[in-house]
């Protein structure tokens, strides 16, 4: 790498440093109950909320009603997506006469968003108008976004929560979403999309221009709300872009400094969200022992990545310059930026790949095989590098708990976590959980590679061909949505699958977490002795490393090995 | 009761997202239209570039200079490759996506893809020309064969060797050299050879627009040392010292070249 890679890495860590406590701090105060800063501000609104919603905020409720508002705010959600994008042909609000998408794509499209996966197989430029991309899918990433927090807010109150909760509650979806939203994602949205704009991002109406080049031909100019959805896009660990090549386009992502910022306006939030945790259950050590365990494998698989696409493509000829220079980026350029090259590249790509957001500003399937690795690296992990709104929290939790039980049979204890003895019932829905999204992924994978509706979509052949099937899946079950882009799975089989792989990817792990903490709510809290394992201090931090490693290498090495392993070593 | 639950949700579901959708599908939306059209009215609209009145492009959006053919015009800077749609089309952003061992890509390299006539892995490339040791054929309709089969047709070249596909990397390199009368041994700086991510990257690197320096000063008979100064007045560095790399944009700097002319 070089010297400018670094500073860009160490800026991202500094920044990350000082802004992820101060947010955490002010989600801790927003979502503690009681008195929050803003209250003469938006407190108004969500009694507006409320009322129109005709609910008590105030009633608190069990696990199973939580996750059946949560299924029930999915289904509806996806159904009024879903119509919209069918019609919106005929919809107003259409100046680029985007057609009605057809029902697979629809089915795909409506429920990529609604779980905050958003895989795109439709092109943004001409494929979804302005009121389907605004009123639809920008609300999905809204609320997909709001709801992650909630439901990691219920599984804290859960796995944490006091003694004597005799009702075992966990909260309530409708304050917890509403809050959210009115709280963190709008008002930072705004803020973000303004800096966006004033760097070059475009938010406007006026459809296409047409602009007489230079040379004497045409050219036209998109338009469209861009900055507006990059905003919740990135905060809300979303990914689904206004334009089909996302984070490369230079209206949306137009200057190395935008490029910068787009990375911090995801990873902070979720790193964030930890500190609120510790800090909610009254222990911040406890917060920042689960942070340095994802700050860890988010540096490890970012500079692996950086490191290999600074290194070029070692296929390409000698007499193409592959040699980082002050006046050449050099690196592997395919499918890069020149103001970004290929470190800036490699560092925002494969950074966000360890949250749900997955966006990219670089094309992902021209990538070296270890760059590649590096991205596979952070999705397979389960997206705990800080992983999603919410979804990060939840998942370190619940890998937590496994960690806590690995530990607890090494040295003949009953284990405990935050007080609370970790027994069958939970590790059942724990282990179910970790099983849920490598069983589907490898399945429907292995199925792909042998049918010809599998195989007809490849783009590039060999055993890169199959990297682009096995992220494709691998990619959706955890709602990371970014893509080996040569895959043309805009096909019934895809958008099927695919489709499915999502919602699963999604909904199983928010039940079964919601279902640990249920299990958990109101048990009882051991007094902590000179017996009970810190899991707040290195050892338990270093061994919950050990346990993600283990648990992530063991389930997808086979198929790493047939991918970009095999594809490095055989070039 | 967990029916009737669950029904009580549906409704309050329905009622929130008509909320969400009035308040993020259009308040949202438009609240920040209108501040950025308020206080960013030029990088909202997409910084546009007009010249003489009429819209000439935007800073941020690289354009093709072509002549009416299709070929490169030697009195302007040349940008990236692209694949966006035919080539910088604004309405089809587009990279593509080919992987790093793909013939289509970086051609058939000895003892890693290359292939016999009869599709069977091969330790030499046998479409090897004498320009071109990486050549991967075209076929009668100008398409590449990566998978030749006993039988295939190839187009040929009046000598009788093979036409090779002109978008791999090498054979992107020949073409760089022989544009820019530079010599067979060359080197040639990658962005100059590669797709972007976006196909509409605005941007050259400083070693690209150097090498292509001498060539437009020749096409417009201007001393080299005025194009390579312009060159070099136009040449964006790191932002903030660190942020991204040096770069040129080519609108701009032809641009520019047009104003002195």
């Amino acid at each position: 790498m070089t010297i400018s890679g670094w500073e860009q890495l160490l800026f991202i860590a500094a920044v990350t440093a000082v802004a992820a406590p101060l947010l955490g701090r002010y989600l801790a105060a927003t979502f503690r109950g009681g008195r929050a800063p803003g209250d003469r501000v938006f407190l108004p609104v969500e009694r507006l909320v409320y009322r129109v919603l005709g609910v008590d905020p105030e009633s608190s409720w069990t696990w199973r009603s939580y996750a059946l508002a949560v299924l029930a705010f999915g289904l509806v959600g996806t159904l009024l997506l879903y119509a919209i994008l069918r019609l919106q042909g005929v919809l107003p609000g259409n100046p680029t006469h985007a057609p009605g998408m057809p029902p697979l794509l629809s089915f795909n499209t409506a429920i990529s968003f609604i779980t905050g996966t958003n895989w795109q197989v439709y092109e943004g430029e001409t494929q979804a108008s302005y009121l389907a991309g605004t009123a639809g899918l920008v609300v999905a990433q809204f609320t997909a976004a709001g709801v992650g927090l909630a439901v990691a807010l219920a599984v804290v109150r859960g796995i944490a929560g006091p003694m004597g909760n005799t009702a075992r509650t966990v909260g309530n979806f409708w304050s917890d979403l509403t809050r959210s939203l009115v709280r963190v994602f709008v008002p930072l949205s705004i803020l973000g999309a303004l800096v966006m704009v004033s760097q070059g991002a475009v938010q406007n109406l006026s459809g296409f221009r047409t602009a007489a080049t230079l040379a004497g031909g045409t050219q036209k100019i998109p338009g469209g709300l861009v900055a507006s959805m990059e905003a919740i896009k990135l905060l809300g660990t979303n990914g689904g872009s206004y334009y089909g090549t996302g984070g490369a386009h230079p209206f949306e992502n137009p200057t190395p400094f935008t490029n910068i910022f787009d990375l911090l306006f995801v990873i902070v939030l979720p790193f964030a969200i930890i500190v609120m945790f510790g800090r909610l259950i009254g222990r911040p050590r406890q917060g920042y022992a689960i942070i340095a365990v994802m700050a860890i494998i988010f540096v490890a698989h970012t500079v692996v990545s950086m490191q290999a696409e600074h290194h070029g493509n070692h296929l390409l000829p000698a007499s193409v310059s592959q040699v980082a220079s002050g006046v050449s980026p050099g690196g592997n350029m395919e499918g890069k930026e020149t103001r970004f090259g290929p470190e800036a590249s490699a560092l925002m790509t494969v950074g966000t790949m360890g949250t749900t957001a997955g966006a990219t500003d670089s094309a992902l399937d021209s990538y070296t095989p270890v760059g590649g690795t590096g991205a596979f690296a952070g999705i397979l992990l389960g997206e705990i590098s800080p992983g999603g709104d919410g979804g990060g929290l939840y998942s370190i939790l619940v890998l937590a708990l496994l960690a806590v039980f690995v530990a607890g049979l090494m040295v003949g204890r009953t284990p405990e976590f935050l007080g609370k003895k970790i027994r069958a019932p939970q590790m059942k829905l724990v282990v179910t959980y970790v099983l849920t999204i490598p069983v589907t992924v490898l399945i429907f994978a292995s199925i792909s590679l042998v049918i010809p509706a599998g195989l007809a979509a490849i783009l590039n052949p060999g055993l890169h061909g199959l990297s682009e099937v096995t992220y494709a899946y691998a990619s959706v079950a955890n709602n990371n949505g970014s893509a080996f882009a040569g895959l043309a799975a805009n096909t019934a089989w895809y958008d099927t699958t695919l489709g499915l792989t999502m919602l699963i990817g999604r909904f199983g792990p928010i039940v079964l977490s919601l279902a640990v903490a249920g299990s958990l709510a109101g048990a009882r809290v051991h007094a902590r002795t000179r017996a009970t394992l810190d899991t707040a201090g290195p050892t338990f931090a270093a061994f919950l490393l050990g346990v993600i490693v283990i648990v992530g290498g063991l389930i997808y090495f086979p198929m790493l090995i047939l991918g970009p392993i095999g594809e490095r070593i055989v070039g | 009761m967990r029916t009737a639950l669950f029904g009580r949700h549906l409704v309050a579901s329905l009622v929130m997202l008509v909320v969400v959708t009035v308040a993020l599908g259009f308040g949202y939306p438009l609240v920040v239209t209108g501040l950025s059209q308020l206080f960013f009215h030029r990088q909202a609209n997409g910084s546009l570039i007009y010249r003489n009145g009429k819209l000439a492009g935007s800073e941020l959006l690289g354009q093709e200079f072509l002549d009416r053919r299709g070929n490169p015009l030697p009195q302007y800077f040349q940008p990236r490759p692209s694949a966006a749609g035919a080539g910088y089309d604004g309405s089809s952003s587009g990279a593509s996506n080919l992987g790093p061992s793909n013939p289509l890509l970086i051609g058939f390299v000895a003892g890693v893809n290359t292939v016999g006539l009869d599709g069977q892995p091969s330790a030499t490339n046998p479409f090897a020309t004498a320009a071109d040791p990486a050549c991967v054929p075209l076929d009668t309709a100008k398409t590449p064969v990566i998978s030749p089969a006993p039988g295939q047709k190839y187009a040929r070249a009046a000598g009788g060797s093979y036409v090779c596909d002109p978008n791999t990397i090498p054979e992107r390199a020949i073409a760089y050299r022989a544009f820019n009368g530079l010599p067979a041994n060359a080197t040639v700086p990658a962005d100059a050879v590669t797709v972007s991510g976006s196909g509409l990257d605005p941007d050259i690197s400083v070693q690209n627009a150097l090498g292509q320096a001498p060539r437009v000063a020749r096409a417009r008979h201007l001393p080299a040392a005025t194009v390579i100064a312009l060159v070099h007045h136009y040449t964006q560095g790191r932002e903030w010292g660190f942020l991204g790399e040096p770069t040129v944009n080519v609108l701009e700097l032809n641009l520019a070249l047009d104003g002195q002319s």
